[in-house]
């Protein structure tokens, strides 16, 4: 068997299932935009134009989730086969919104350019995992009004795994489109191989706001992949229940998949979701205590009550530096979510409550990936693994060490780690010699040796510039 | 082919651990007019040390370090009939090595043991949990150039600093060199109780043992 957790029984997702369909029906969403109105009515939504408030019947819900299906299939511009998200599938990802990097050079914080988005892309293509690539940095010194142009074309540029990209408005998601155009030759080879998918983040307590809105139906209109996230705060844009927070989280969703489909029933969605709490002391966000995996594990479970491919938040850390917390949150919120089968963690790479990004913590994140992984395929026993013939030839007393069959297994049967220290305690060495911040700077300078970056024309370096322009 | 040629195929199958080929090679060169003691010195030798590096730097693991040394082992001994007399036939010197009393570990002084007679030395296995007193009349009967001391107990390290006690009272201490290992042993460890050498894995203590010896 493989080791699996669940944090909800199947009586306690029903319950939740029957708290949001409540919700949505006795207080509905609110949705700032005509078009949006438009389209909810017609899907058999109860819609008041004046207070944009959006009642969605529970049939209509369970219409829209028999549209959905069980496996959203994503492409790479690698030409090998998708990644099938979906059922006991799990793929690690990077995440964006840091604009904070810790410098490699100096270990002091400062703000994200472009020079460190592309670092960081390539690294994370360069490593595997990251499975995908969720436009992991946030540059500060591009106008505002285009980072999201920037970002997609440094992902166009600079990877050729599949990734996740972002738009603040229609305008620009055109453009994000536009741009993918030029690398992959027509809209059509796009729709056929989608390379990448829009990421769109939902506004909790039961807002859709307009750029939401525009990134749902333009992106559904497109028939690409969209990867749609709610994140309410339990205790701030949540009830303080942690139960309560994932019928939010829920409810939005559904919404946001009945807008999506009444678009166009074919359009791939993911249900993913950062719900977490707001930390009473500190007034800020948390994603490195232990509601934030019970909330992924919670979460995962719903999408999974419906059917539907699984994402979210997973591998964080709140702590501002490389240190034992930084370890502990990482694993704790990577391995339950894991565990849950949750299809696809984003959070690779991410620490210090969201806000920076760093070389040394993906190298460390790609590591504490390898562990969870191993743990995930659990103890294969059958007849082969359990043959003793080879403990019959080595005897009492003997070793296995130099058996044809330790050489045979120990490669797939043991994690190999690539940066934790192990080995002799040496009292007269120096105890930080081989930590692993230190290993892991050795080893993004090696995996960066082997590396080298896809390579595109210049040309397409130039008509992505004139569309980032236009 | 030139021998230098033979040389780096040979080199290159130790580390892709293709024992065949490694033989093969090996009399295939000798054949050719390469001179066995070049083989094993600048080939088989020098092969194995380059796969005691990449497992110092974690490129190569334990078990395919011990195959390694199996292979290099099986390919002296095919040579073996060419060796007549002249500088490659000679053993490098001998080595005798035990894990000290009341420690029964051994993987770690049989990983030892493999790499240093791949590496040219003869060696001579006491076994594990080996008394103070049977070591002691061992080097005393047999006169080993290098005597080997593991421990993998804290608790059992002081049994090093026994035999050499014992050593130097019966007047034999500087008639032998002595190394130590183990993994709780350190270098510092090793000079607080008059050790000769000391290696912190089986093949820097090749290594070690070529350095005590002058050799290296």
């Amino acid at each position: 068997m493989k080791p699996r957790i669940r944090v909800l029984n199947d009586e306690e997702c029903l319950k939740i299932d029957q708290a949001s369909r409540s919700l949505l029906m006795e207080v509905g969403v609110q949705a700032e935009d005509e078009e949006a109105l438009d389209l909810f009515h017609q899907a058999g939504a109860i819609v008041d134009t004046k207070s944009k408030m959006v009642k969605i019947p529970s049939h209509v819900i369970s219409r829209t989730l028999a549209m959905c299906s069980s496996c959203v299939r994503l492409y790479d511009r690698k030409g090998g086969s998708p990644m099938l998200i979906g059922g006991d599938r799990v793929y690690f990802g990077t995440v964006g919104i840091a604009t904070n990097v810790l410098d490699f050079g100096t270990n002091t914080y400062r703000q994200v350019i472009c020079g460190d988005l592309r670092d960081i892309i390539r690294l994370s293509d360069a490593l595997d995992p990251p499975d995908f690539i969720l436009i992991p940095a946030t540059p500060t010194d591009v106008p505002s009004s285009i980072v999201d142009l920037v970002e997609f074309k440094y992902l166009l540029l600079n990877t050729r795994k599949h990734f996740i990209g972002e738009a603040q408005n229609r305008i620009n998601l055109k453009k994000c489109i536009a741009m993918a155009i030029e690398v992959a030759g027509s809209l059509e080879e796009i729709q056929k191989h989608p390379f990448f998918s829009v990421l769109v983040c939902l506004t909790s307590p039961l807002l859709l706001r307009s750029d939401a809105i525009e990134l749902i139906v333009e992106t559904a209109k497109s028939g690409l992949p969209l990867f749609i996230e709610s994140g309410p705060m339990s205790g701030g844009t949540s009830p303080a229940t942690l139960a309560s927070t994932v019928v939010l989280a829920n409810a939005e969703l559904l919404a946001s998949f009945v807008l999506a489909k009444a678009v166009n029933p074919a359009v791939p969605l993911i249900y993913a979701s950062w719900a977490r709490i707001l930390d009473m002391r500190a007034a800020t966000v948390s994603h490195g205590g232990p509601e934030f995996p019970l909330l992924r594990m919670a979460t995962t479970q719903m999408a999974k009550y419906y059917g539907l491919p699984s994402g979210g938040g997973g591998i964080l850390a709140d702590t501002k530096s490389i240190d034992v917390q930084l370890g502990m949150e990482k694993l704790g919120t990577g391995l339950l979510p894991a565990l849950a089968d949750t299809n696809m963690i984003v959070g690779m790479g991410l620490f210090a409550d969201e806000n920076a990004i760093s070389l040394e913590t993906l190298i460390i994140d790609h590591e504490v990936c390898g562990w969870i992984n191993r743990v995930r395929r659990g103890i294969d026993v059958n007849d082969e693994t359990t043959d003793i013939s080879v403990i019959a030839k080595v005897g009492p007393g003997g070793d296995f060490v130099s058996t044809e069959h330790t050489m045979k297994f120990f490669r797939t049967e043991m994690f190999i780690p690539k940066i934790m220290d192990r080995g002799f305690l040496s009292l007269d060495k120096d105890p930080e010699a081989k930590c692993m911040r230190t290993r892991a700077r050795r080893q993004y300078r090696e995996a960066m040796d082997r590396y080298t970056p896809p390579v595109l024309a210049d040309s397409i370096e130039t008509r992505l510039n004139q569309i980032i322009e236009e | 082919m030139d021998p230098d040629t033979y040389i780096n195929d040979i080199i290159d199958a130790i580390i892709r651990l293709e024992g065949d080929r490694v033989t093969s090679l090996a009399v295939k060169a000798i054949d050719g007019g390469v001179p066995p003691f070049v083989i094993i010195n600048q080939a088989l030798t020098a092969g194995l040390r380059k796969v005691g590096d990449l497992f110092a730097d974690e490129q190569m693991f334990l078990p395919e370090l011990v195959q390694a040394g199996y292979m290099v082992t099986k390919t002296m001994e095919k040579i073996k009939p060419y060796l007549s007399g002249g500088e490659g036939s000679k053993r490098k010197a001998l080595c005798m090595v035990a894990t000290v009393e009341g420690d029964v570990h051994d993987i770690g002084k049989n990983l030892v043991n493999l790499l240093l007679s791949a590496s040219g030395y003869e060696v001579i296995d006491l076994g594990k949990s080996v008394p103070t007193k049977a070591i002691v009349e061992q080097v005393n009967l047999i006169g080993p150039d290098i005597l080997g001391l593991s421990a993998l107990l804290s608790t059992t390290m002081p049994a090093q600093q026994k035999v050499i006690q014992v050593l130097e009272e019966t007047g034999i201490r500087e008639k032998v060199k002595i190394m130590v290992g183990g993994a709780p042993v350190t270098r510092s460890w090793a000079d607080k109780i008059g050790a000769d050498g000391f290696a912190e894995d089986a093949a820097s203590a090749v290594k070690e043992a070529d350095r005590i010896l002058g050799l290296g």
